[in-house]
């Protein structure tokens, strides 16, 4: 099992509902900010966004780094959280 | 007159591109620079347009319309959504739907996708150019062909580091030669692309169908921070390791243990319990309280006696203790 952080783990202990984006795993808030202005204000449209990529990895990670500029560990951890939340509650 | 005929110098590369497939002419690899499609146009087509001048019209007519019969749409962004997916899927690659903000990311990967097939198509015809009679077209090939194999030197070194984005191109130079497949397999730390790696496959191998003399394309490789071993290279041992998983065996050995302590305890006031209430049941039998009574009274004079013993003892020792003195 990969080490998964605190944040990762909180994230994915319930359900999000309105969470804010900032709550995400690998998402702080110079990334969270940089969302928000692009209209992805809420962790759940982070997740529209992932599930209309019908959860592929890559083009998921593609649009974080166009979005907000995140770099591969942080691609990589809000991919995983999100992945995990759907597996739990999906 | 020379209107319709333009210098081919004056033309976009992709018009010269456009004009060399419309005249069956192999195209050189994608990123080659003006001069080699202007070599080849002039070479072919404006001889061709020499011979036939009268029909000039006809041929622009017939370059534009087999422009827009290119099958490959070098343009992702010219295209419909419906285009887009249509184009996607015959690259192997099932896309989701295409909205507003997926538009883009679909255009990338449709490039993406392009580049490496081009790069696939072309290597075929090399090959079949080389045997032609052209000796000019050879030489322009080994010109190529040397290019490549000073990129690869380069993406070897390069490619260890195994680093996304620009890596992506450099591997695929690497995977045209089909020099170093061990390159293709670097070990993924993450989990979720192993998962991910599964419903790739069958796409990569139609793909590998289509064009066998490549490889398919690596959506990249991730590497994640290995977890430090303990104590190891001076590393102090500092680090907070998360909780390893623990059997539900081990859990309750555990909490066994924990009550162990007390367990004996328990025992023990459960014994003195049991002694008293056997005592009570004795009296109880004798169905006489008197008994009871007498019982206690007795344990009283026991006590009794021990006390008056210890006095007697006492006084003995006093008249013994005065009398010395």
């Amino acid at each position: 099992m990969s080490s998964t952080s605190q944040k990762h783990r909180d994230f994915v202990a319930e359900p999000m509902g309105e969470k804010p984006v900032m709550a995400l795993a690998g998402i702080g808030e110079v990334l969270g900010r940089r969302l928000e202005e692009k209209g992805f204000d809420k962790a759940y449209v982070v997740l529209g966004q992932f599930l209309v990529l019908k959860k592929d990895e890559e083009l998921f990670r593609d649009w974080l780094k166009d979005t907000c500029g995140a770099n591969v560990k942080q691609q990589g951890d809000c991919f995983g959280c999100l992945k995990d939340w759907c597996d739990a509650f999906l | 007159m020379s209107r319709f005929v333009e210098a081919p110098a004056q033309l976009s590369i992709s018009r010269l591109k456009s004009d060399l497939v419309a005249h069956n002419v192999a195209l050189p690899p994608a990123k080659s620079k003006k001069v080699v499609y202007v070599e080849l146009h002039l070479q072919h087509i404006d001889l061709k347009n020499a011979a036939d001048f009268s029909s000039d019209e006809e041929d622009q007519v017939q370059d534009v319309a087999d422009e827009e019969e290119y099958t490959e749409m070098p343009d992702p962004s010219g295209l419909t959504d419906d285009e887009l997916k249509a184009a996607l899927l015959e690259h192997g690659f099932k896309a989701g739907p295409i909205v507003e903000t997926t538009r883009a990311l679909y255009e990338k990967k449709l490039r993406k996708l392009l580049q490496s097939n081009g790069r696939g198509c072309l290597n075929g015809v090399e090959k079949g150019v080389l045997y032609s009679d052209d000796e000019e077209e050879e030489e322009e090939d080994k010109e190529l062909g040397s290019e490549e194999e000073e990129e690869e030197e380069k993406t070897v070194k390069e490619s260890d580091q195994a680093q996304q984005g620009s890596s992506q191109q450099l591997d695929m130079s690497i995977v045209d030669t089909m020099k170093n497949q061990s390159l293709y397999y670097t070990p993924k730390a993450s989990p979720y692309k192993r998962k991910m790696k599964l419903p790739q496959e069958p796409v990569k191998d139609t793909i590998k169908n289509m064009f066998p003399n490549t490889d398919a394309m690596t959506p990249g490789i991730y590497a994640t921070r290995r977890r430090p071993i303990k104590g190891a290279a001076g590393r102090p041992v500092q680090y907070a390791y998360p909780v390893t998983p623990v059997s539900p065996m081990t859990l309750e050995k555990r909490e066994v243990e924990r009550r162990l302590v007390p367990i004996q305890i328990q025992i023990l006031v459960f014994l003195i319990v049991t002694c008293l209430l056997y005592f009570i049941y004795v009296c109880v039998e004798d169905n006489s309280f008197s008994s009871a009574v007498a019982l206690l009274d007795s344990l009283y004079q026991q006590s009794d006696s021990q006390e008056g013993l210890l006095l007697q003892a006492e006084t003995q020792d006093v008249p013994a203790l005065s009398g010395q003195d």
